[in-house]
């Protein structure tokens, strides 16, 4: 081949790419031939079929550029179907399954995918598969007459004609019928009956062929119109219950909990009938609203929460008339689907369908339908007819039967008169003479009551006192003959006792003789059992006991109350007796049942006393539950008169505006050069206990009553007792006085001091702690609050001076002791209040040992009223204390503080103009007064006590130490207590 | 006017009839005729100093603290400050009954609705959180304030026009520019929804009255979002706020009125045992009157504490309503819960005209400070322009 070269002569230059072409092909070709497979492996290199070298090595770099060992096309593995759509964007390719599938797979695919009869729900597809079998059988078949003529005459009936003149009018497969009606329930009604007459047509035809595979017609809901009875009745119909959720075919999620299959269809049924009348329903779900009033039109954000204040309150009364339709469509319809819950009969759903059909487009369907039963009226009720039962009044009024009648007497001229005379007249016959003997001494001066004793008009008043007294000595006799008295049915716990020859308790057994009405109280703690009886005196409870007369649901719900008040030791959580009432009125209501419930107290006090003039306060201070008495009219236009003449009322205070406020108003600070003030220690708890604050103020009067009616009960061992009393009036009203934290930060030393007393107390006598404990626990119960309420509306309370007396006779006691105190507890005694029995205090006072006089019995029985409360821990108490304790340091260093001076003595001012709007009485200002100069005093000593020690425990050590340095055999609490009686005494 | 009829005798009788046709206001007439009194006894003549009077009216007005203002002029103007009968009867005819315009774009209620100071614009809140601020006379919306995050329930602008507050159920104060729409400021403090805004005189101060029973000011001038001063003495909402130059003024549930006067450091409290709603200032600036919840409007006596008059007939018994009075101060105007207006004389509080404005409850009205134009926004989503 060189040879040859040499004598060829060569024009231009070779094509050299060609050249290394064939070179790497024969290349290519000896490898392929195997003569370089000689070579070592690390010297072979791979090559395309070119003999190009395409992979040089992970360092080297790798692939060669391109695609050509990647897929092999340029597109690499772009998707088919992209393109570009910037230029053209309407060529956009269909994506299949196939396209991502082997040919094997196709192939497997090919075969199983297909629809399957299983899920044919209206048999349309088996039906034309049916079709399409005949066709082929027809195929097959060698027909007699030859060509196709056969094939068209001859077809098997897939559709019947009913069907096929549905399909003409519109209807189409998978449709119901009715499924227009949404549209116009005219049109509904016309195609519907059409489709029935081609029903109708096609049962009297019935040459059904044979292979029609289902009875299509049969499987539509049907809707039979009242007209066309005879030929539903033929056609069972069937419910088709389209698949509305999104669980997979023949899945029960109710399987295990049919239950809920009923709710969620109540459900459902209840979506679609408020749908049908409003499509509120869906803003409903949306926002979980709790009125479910939605301002329309826009909501707030995913991320907010829904609450009060997105409440369109703009929006009345709409949902209202929502539930109203409900309400009386609903039963009815429940009622019978719930009965068949897959199938309907036709008579039910015939009903169903009238109720529907009844109606015209626009109307709905009146809720007073003119169809009523046959009802009768009442019988009529005579006039005089009182539907509740007159329990026997007091004997008195049963005596009085037997007086022999007055003479008849011309009412007087004046008619104010006469009527005041029928009024007093009624109420004396209903609380016996009682009430004319107190309202005498009480109206003395009064001409208008001078009929009482004998002036101008007491002729009248005899005669219409014999009236009334006959009227009720009737009702009483009734009942009488009707049965006995139930005080005499009643087994108390010491009749059954007796009777079973126990030995009765000796304490309730005097409490019972002594006093009725209190049996409750110490008997709490000792029998229990006693507890649950009725005490005596209500079972024979007067015609006192009946203030709502003229209401007799509420008399009846005041009895109950009553029996919850007084029988029950545990009293019932809820007062469940008026539910329609709103909560606000049943409130009211309770403080009516509180206030008259203590009235009625007060009156057989005042009875069994017949010194003071109690019970009629209750009558004359306008409470809303007097049964119309004369008082009670003038009393509300008197304050009427008073609420119009109060407003506007016009106050001022200081008001410290900020400089900066000045500054900005451009006007010169008031209060520039002065000090700042002293920065506020108003926590939100205390702004919060403040605003009850009026509310309470009534209670320390209370307590104070509660509480020195504990000596009365008591024989022996007066002396400690008296103290305990005191110092249980002192630590209860701490306890309640509390909210207000001026209060709390004067009160909390001497708190800090009784718990201490009381721990010491428990050892030496248990048995009057636990009693006095008791007492003092009762009150703090959170229900009797409204009684302290009750009271401040318009109830007297007692006069301070059962207090003073108490006190007069702890430190009549402690005369004897120091020298000192004579002559200051004389001046105490004299700065009471100044009424009549104050004095009999003073009278007391003489007395070495206390006196339980009529102001004592007349006290007791609002503790026996308060005390049957229930149980009470007496821990609790210890607790109340202790709590006490850490805020009051704070405030006492806020109060401390000069500056804030003013601050103060407007928040007083805040808490008496709380206070005025309640009608309180002088005595418990009074002793507000009292507590007030009171806290002056402590301050005062606690701040010398603090300066002297700081810890608690000493403080009590050497408190007694200064106090009495010379008593030490005398109990510890004996001289604490009277440490403060001396302080009271400095005080006043 | 007797006086005037006299000085109008007088001055007729001097021969300076010619200028009663020029001159418009009474007030001019009163100073005219003081003038030229004072200066023809003087001996000048006439035709030189005509023009004087209308220069220098004020000023010699000011000098002449003689007898001849004290005895005649002094007595006429007290008898116009209070407009008595005849006079009252002449503008009832003049009330705005005729609507001029329905301003609708609010999708919800509509919570209030105000003029500005020189009753050229309105501007409307409600509760799709908007604030919008309209042209009333020629019915034109004019721009949408977009920020709350809850109902607005009250705006306030300031006099001169550039600054916008506005309050509501998110619990902040925003402080918005008119012209670009955006908020300059939010003052947070309130611990619940705030329900009435007021600035001051110098626009320097926001006062807000709010669900947590206080009165906070904040300062527009500086950059502290503290309020400069918290007023809790409330024992309830406070539901309405006015300010004067010295005093802030603030309507509560808890059924007072109290009035904190910066100047002397008192606050006076009036109370009147129902709880207040709104209150309204007169434009004289003596009265406060107060709508309560009982369904009626009280006029109270600023100085004294009193009670003026009791406006009834309405419905007000659950709802936030206005009320407000005339320009004039001869009539009372309140809404209704019926959507009705009534127009109340200020004397003898009888129902002057009442007609129903809205389909539904009328939640705020205000009065045009010079015109006889009154505009209403009710919960029907509609804010109304009221024309004679």
């Amino acid at each position: 081949m060189d040879s040859d070269e040499e004598d060829y002569v060569f024009f231009g230059t070779p094509i050299e790419r060609e050249e290394e072409i064939t070179n790497r092909r024969k290349k290519a070709a000896a490898e392929a031939s195997g003569n370089l497979r000689a070579l070592p492996p690390w010297k072979q290199e791979v090559r395309d079929e070119e003999g190009r070298r395409r992979f040089h090595g992970a360092f080297t770099g790798g692939f060669s550029a391109g695609y050509f060992n990647t897929v092999g096309t340029k597109e690499g593995w772009a998707p088919q179907s992209f393109t570009s759509s910037r230029k053209n964007r309407a060529e956009v390719k269909q994506q299949s399954i196939f396209n991502f599938l082997d040919e094997d797979e196709k192939a497997e695919l090919e075969g199983t995918l297909g629809t399957s009869s299983q899920f044919d729900t209206f048999g349309f597809t088996a039906a034309e598969h049916a079709r399409k079998q005949a066709d082929k059988e027809q195929k097959q078949r060698p027909s007699a007459i030859p060509g196709p003529i056969p094939d068209e005459l001859v077809l098997p009936a897939s559709e019947s004609i009913g069907v096929k003149l549905l399909l003409k009018m519109g209807w189409r497969h998978g449709r119901a019928i009715n499924d227009s009606r949404a549209s116009s329930l005219y049109d509904a009604r016309r195609e519907a009956r059409k489709a029935l007459l081609a029903f109708a047509s096609e049962d009297a035809k019935a040459p059904c062929p044979a292979d029609e595979p289902v009875e299509e017609p049969e499987s539509f809901t049907v809707q039979p119109s009242d007209d066309d009875a005879r030929s539903s009745q033929s056609l069972p119909a069937f419910v088709c219950n389209p698949k509305q959720d999104l669980h997979g075919l023949g899945y029960d999620p109710f399987k295990h909990a049919p239950e809920f299959r009923e709710k969620k269809r109540l459900h459902l049924l209840n979506d679609k009938q408020r749908g049908d009348r409003k499509t509120m329903s869906i803003k409903d779900s949306l926002f979980g609203s709790k009125s479910g009033k939605a301002a329309p039109g826009f909501g707030i954000g995913a991320l907010e929460e829904y609450d009060a204040e997105d409440e369109d309150i703009y929006a009345a009364g709409y949902d209202f008339e929502e539930t109203c339709i409900e309400d009386d469509e609903e039963p009815s319809r429940l009622g019978i689907e719930s009965k068949q819950p897959s199938r309907l009969s036709i008579e039910s759903k015939q009903k169903v369908v009238a109720r529907d059909q009844g109606v015209l487009p626009g109307f709905k369907v009146a809720s007073v339908s003119d169809y009523q039963l046959e009802r009768f009226d009442p019988p009529v009720i005579p006039k005089d007819f009182a539907p509740h039962h007159k329990f026997p009044g007091p004997l008195e009024t049963l005596k009085k039967l037997d007086v022999p009648s007055p003479p008849e007497v011309p009412p007087p001229d004046d008619s104010n008169l006469k009527l005041l005379i029928e009024g007093v007249a009624k109420l004396v016959a209903r609380c016996g003479k009682l009430f004319e003997d107190l309202s005498r001494k009480k109206n003395q001066s009064n001409p208008l009551f001078s009929f009482l004793s004998g002036g101008n008009g007491h002729d009248y008043y005899e005669r219409r006192l014999w009236e009334e007294h006959q009227k009720f000595g009737v009702q009483a006799k009734l009942l009488l003959d009707g049965k006995l008295s139930p005080s005499m049915q009643k087994m108390t716990a010491e009749s059954r006792g007796k009777l079973l020859g126990e030995k009765p308790l000796e304490r309730s057994s005097r409490e019972t003789t002594s006093s009725s009405v209190a049996s409750g109280e110490f008997q709490l703690q000792f029998n229990l059992s006693d507890t649950f009886k009725k005490p005596d005196s209500f079972s024979k409870l007067p015609e006192v006991a009946k203030p709502f007369k003229d209401d007799p649901a509420k008399q009846e719900r005041f009895e109950q109350f009553l029996k919850e008040k007084y029988e029950g030791g545990l009293r019932s959580t809820g007062y469940t007796v008026a539910s329609n009432m709103s909560e606000a009125a049943r409130a009211r209501e309770k403080l009516d049942f509180e206030a008259a419930a203590e009235a009625i107290e007060k009156g057989k006090r005042g009875k069994e006393s017949m010194v003071s003039t109690q019970p009629l306060d209750f009558l004359a201070s306008g409470m809303q539950f007097t049964s119309g008495g004369l008082e009670q009219v003038e009393n509300g236009h008197a304050e009427d008169l008073v609420t119009k003449k109060m407003y506007p009322r016009r106050e001022e205070f200081q008001w410290r505006p900020a400089p900066v406020l000045c500054k900005r108003f451009d006007l010169i600070d008031p209060f520039m050069g002065k000090p700042p003030p002293a920065p506020r220690a108003r926590s939100k708890i205390d702004s919060l206990l403040f605003i009850p604050d009026s509310v309470k103020v009534a209670k320390p009067e209370e307590v104070a009553i509660t509480n020195r009616d504990v000596p009365a009960a008591q024989t022996g061992a007066q002396m400690t007792i008296e103290d305990v009393a005191e110092e249980e009036i002192e630590i209860v009203a701490e306890n309640v006085e509390r909210p207000v934290d001026l209060y709390k930060a004067i009160f909390s030393d001497d708190s800090d001091d009784d718990v201490e007393d009381l721990n010491t107390k428990k050892v030496e006598d248990p048995e009057k702690k636990t009693e006095v404990a008791t007492t003092a626990l009762n009150r703090l119960i959170a229900d009797d609050f409204l009684e302290s309420l009750g009271k401040e509306l318009g109830f007297e309370v007692p006069p301070d001076t059962p207090y003073s007396t108490n006190k007069a006779n702890a430190l009549r006691i402690e005369t004897p002791n120091s020298d000192s105190g004579n002559a200051k507890f004389s001046t105490g005694t004299y700065l009471n209040p100044g009424n009549e029995t104050a004095q009999d205090g003073d009278s007391q006072k003489n007395k070495s040992i206390p006196v339980r006089s009529g102001g004592y019995n007349s006290s007791k029985h609002t503790v026996g009223l308060l005390n049957m409360s229930g149980k009470v821990n007496e821990d609790k108490f210890a607790q109340e204390d202790k709590k006490v304790k850490s805020p009051s340091s704070r405030q006492r260093n806020w109060s401390s503080s000069s500056s804030s001076d003013d601050e103060r003595s407007r928040k007083h001012s805040k808490r008496h103009r709380h206070r005025s709007s309640g009608s309180y009485s002088d005595p418990s200002s009074d002793d507000r007064e009292h507590y007030r100069s009171r806290s002056k005093g402590k301050r005062e000593r606690s701040s010398r006590e603090k300066s002297s020690h700081s810890r608690k425990h000493s403080k009590h050590h050497k408190h007694r130490s200064r106090d009495s340095p010379s008593r030490s055999h005398r109990g510890s609490e004996r001289e604490h207590s009277e440490g403060r009686k001396e302080k009271r005494k400095r005080r006043d | 006017m007797p006086c005037v009829t006299w000085n109008c005798r007088a001055t007729r009788a001097m021969g300076v009839e010619i200028l009663w046709k020029n001159l418009e206001s009474v007030m001019n007439r009163l100073i005219l005729v003081v003038n030229l009194t004072v200066l023809l006894s003087l001996n000048y003549t006439l035709t030189a100093w005509i023009p004087r009077v209308y220069w220098k009216a004020a000023h010699w007005a000011q000098g002449l603290k003689g007898r001849m203002l004290k005895t005649k002029v002094a007595p006429s103007l007290a008898g116009l400050a209070r407009p008595d009968k005849n006079k009252s009867n002449m503008s009832s005819s003049e009330l705005p009954r005729k609507e001029a315009n329905v301003l609708k774009g609010h999708e919800g209620a509509v919570l209030a609705a105000r003029f500005n100071s020189d009753g050229n614009y309105c501007l409307s809140c409600g509760k799709d959180r908007t604030i919008r601020l309209w042209n009333p006379h020629r019915g034109i919306h004019i721009k949408n304030y977009k920020s709350h995050g809850r109902e607005v329930r009250d705006v306030h602008v300031t006099p001169d026009n550039s600054k916008l507050c506005s309050c509501g159920g998110d619990r902040q104060i925003f402080y918005w520019d008119v012209s670009t729409g955006r908020v300059i400021r939010k003052f947070r403090g309130h611990d619940g929804e705030v329900n009435a805004v007021k600035f001051n005189e110098y626009a320097s101060v926001v006062v807000s009255a709010g669900y947590d029973r206080s009165l906070r000011a904040w300062d527009c001038r500086s950059h502290s979002t503290e309020p400069i001063q918290i007023i809790d003495s409330f024992l309830d909402t406070v539901m309405s706020v006015c300010l004067t130059k010295t005093e802030i003024i603030g309507g509560s549930v808890d059924g007072t009125v109290r009035t904190f006067d910066i100047r002397i450091g008192r606050e006076i409290s009036d109370d009147l045992g129902q709880p207040v709603n709104c209150i309204s200032m007169s434009n004289d600036g003596n009265c406060i009157l107060a709508s309560c919840l009982d369904s009626s409007i009280r006029l109270l006596d600023r100085s004294t504490g009193e009670l003026l008059q009791e406006y009834k007939g309405h419905a007000c018994k659950s709802y936030k309503m206005d009320c407000c009075l005339t320009n004039s101060d001869a009539h009372v105007i309140g809404g209704s819960e019926d959507g009705s207006i009534f127009f109340w004389d200020l004397v003898d509080a009888s129902v002057v005209s009442k007609f129903r404005a809205h389909s539904s409850v009328v939640t705020s009205v205000s009065y045009h400070p010079k015109d006889n134009c009154m505009i209403t926004s009710s919960v029907d989503g509609s804010v109304r322009v009221w024309k004679t």
